[in-house]
């Protein structure tokens, strides 16, 4: 993959002052869906403001699609932002809002105006489009600003929190529209606080705590990585007693837990797929399977070894 | 699932030149402006004074109406100096309530909005949008100034002849350039308090208070160290001087007419610097 295809980040920091926003960050987000995932306070803002040259780094460098992000001029052609707070100025109807943002881009009168509609469209506004924003429920303010952050047809979009407020519905119907973009091969960049959703959209996830960035990649990667945590895999099947007392043939298995409901074995390996292997010697000896699953391969899973210890030790 | 195959296609339509950008801001700051009928009302009363004025002009030059009222040519209004400088005052007056009222609504309300970060993740810069904004509030107080200050010297020099004109064009010239600093020097200080003080109604007061203050301020220092120093604190006094050097009026403010025009664009820099550290994309709390 080119690297004018990539965000990259370079040995970048940025201090308020005293205070450290990111430090010695170095990433290359391929296009997809990226999520930023962290506490407050941990950085993702900072790294969103940085990307789009809203912030410059205190060391370092960043590059976005190859262009510099002190060239705002070239920038901002191929970058969309979406803030995470509301950002509307006063007493524009939803349409002024996208098309006002379309001229300062530089759009002329009649193609703003089909951008503008397009974009609104896209986020299913079209009917409250001519109405003030300020009447507008929190659903409807986060789709406008997805509108305006899109409407230019940006080649990466850097969302801040931008499944806030929203209803089941429309939150399916925003992310199925992330999943339309990035399958087009735009770079779609969100923070989240909601980690299973991150989960289920995400191409891959870096993981921040204080300002450091401490796992990137797809998250399955990163889990298989976390030597220090052994994976945990929940076993179905007919006879948990005796599946516990097999698994311990293996060194590589540190904890087996008859589950709950007494139909399964909660097992914690040091090397899973060793431990596949002997689960497909027990299957041929006379112990009925019925699923295997990973239990702490997620993100939240991740969050919690990597991010969770840090501050709870705080 | 990584993507590695882009059929996504950005916007590669025609764009509008950079450098016309920020009139974006300024269509819509003015649009905003002329949605308050009270700013209306005193716009459109704004132009009674130069409608006086220009009637002055006309009766000096009407032979009948001379004869009528047993007066000679030129002894109902002498178009000179004096006449610019009472006119520009009593403009510049209205100007400034003016920008007292919707000064504080140039940028305190994208402030407390949050709306920055929006605008300047586009193509669009700080200059630009403190441009964008500081032309609404020019054009506004051009129509209420210089350019109706242009109109009766058109006026005059048409019943007076080309060689009044030629004669007396320093007045067009003083006219133009007063009435610019003039403007730009309370847009500043309007925008730069904007910027700081988020609340409008104190913004506005603020704006009232500074250039008060100000003048009594220097008032005072110029009382208690018997000097002219304090003129170069008071915003008021400088643009008296500037504007009898323009006018080629004697002034009371006794100080070098080169130090004033320094002055006050020192205090237009100031305000400048003050904008410049408010007017950012991303606030950022120490």
């Amino acid at each position: 993959m080119r690297a004018n295809d990539q965000v990259v980040f370079e040995n970048v920091s940025k201090f308020y002052g005293d205070v450290l926003g990111v430090n010695r960050v170095n990433l290359s987000i391929p296009p997809g869906i990226t999520s930023l995932v962290g506490p407050n306070g941990s950085g993702k803002t900072t790294l969103m403001n940085l990307m789009t040259g809203l912030i410059r780094p205190s060391r370092g460098s960043i590059r976005v699609l190859g262009i510099r992000t002190d060239n705002p001029e070239e920038l901002f052609r191929y970058t969309g932002y979406c803030t995470q707070f509301d950002s509307f100025p006063k007493g524009f109807t939803g349409y002024q809002f996208v098309y006002s943002y379309l001229r300062l881009y530089g759009c002329a009168h009649g193609e703003a105006e089909e951008l503008t509609w397009k974009a609104i469209e896209r986020v299913g506004l079209v009917e409250p489009a001519r109405r003030k924003i300020a009447g507008y429920s929190k659903g409807m303010r986060q789709r406008i600003k997805l509108a305006q952050s899109i409407c230019h047809g940006p080649s990466v979009l850097v969302l801040d929190e931008p499944l806030n407020g929203l209803d089941p519905l429309v939150r399916a119907e925003t992310i199925a529209l992330f999943r339309t973009l990035a399958d087009d091969g735009m770079h779609v960049i969100i923070s989240s606080h909601i980690l299973h959703e991150v989960d289920q959209i995400s191409d891959q996830v870096i993981l921040l705590s204080n300002g450091y960035v401490v796992a990137e990649g797809k998250i399955r990667g990163v889990r298989s990585e976390m030597q220090e945590h052994p994976m945990q895999i929940l076993v179905r099947c007919n006879r948990p007693g005796a599946l516990a007392a097999k698994v311990f043939e293996q060194d590589s298995v540190v904890e087996a837990q008859i589950h709950k409901d007494g139909l399964g074995v909660l097992v914690k390996t040091k090397d899973p797929d060793k431990f596949y292997l002997l689960l497909n010697h027990i299957a041929q000896n006379g112990v009925t399977i019925e699923s295997v699953a990973p239990a702490d391969d997620d993100v939240n899973s991740v969050y919690e070894y990597l991010i969770g210890s840090e501050e709870a030790g705080r | 699932m990584a993507v590695y195959k882009r059929s996504y296609r950005p916007y590669t339509g025609r764009l509008t030149p950079a450098w016309s950008r920020f009139f974006v801001l300024t269509r819509y700051a003015m649009r905003g402006m002329f949605k308050s009928k009270f700013l209306t009302a005193i716009f459109v009363l704004s132009f009674f004074s130069p409608l006086i004025c220009a009637l002055l002009i006309y009766l000096n030059h009407n032979p009948t109406i001379l004869t009528m009222m047993h007066a000679r040519h030129n002894e109902v209004v002498s178009v000179n100096g004096e006449f610019f400088l009472g006119f520009l005052g009593v403009q510049g007056g209205i100007a400034f309530f003016l920008t007292a009222f919707i000064g504080p609504g140039t940028i305190a309300p994208d402030l407390a909005n949050g709306a920055l970060p929006l605008y300047f993740c586009r193509p669009f810069s700080q200059a630009e949008y403190i441009l964008g904004k500081l032309c609404s509030l020019f054009y506004l107080l051009s129509f209420i100034t210089w350019v109706p200050a242009l109109a009766l010297f058109a006026i005059e020099a048409n019943l007076s002849g080309p060689g009044w004109m030629w004669e007396h064009r320093s007045l067009a010239i003083g006219s133009i350039l007063s009435s610019g600093i003039y403007i730009l020097m309370i847009s500043l200080i309007a925008m730069a308090l904007s910027a700081w003080v988020k609340w409008r109604i104190a913004a506005g007061a603020l704006i009232l208070a500074v250039m008060f203050f100000l003048s009594g301020f220097g008032a005072a220092i110029n009382g208690v160290l018997h000097s002219n120093i304090g003129f170069y604190i008071s915003p008021g006094a400088l643009i008296t001087r500037v504007c009898a050097q323009l006018f080629g009026t004697d002034s009371p403010v006794n100080i070098p007419a080169g130090s004033a025009w320094f002055a006050l664009l020192a205090m237009c820099g100031i305000c400048l610097m003050l904008l410049g550290k408010k007017v950012r994309p991303v606030e950022v709390v120490g």
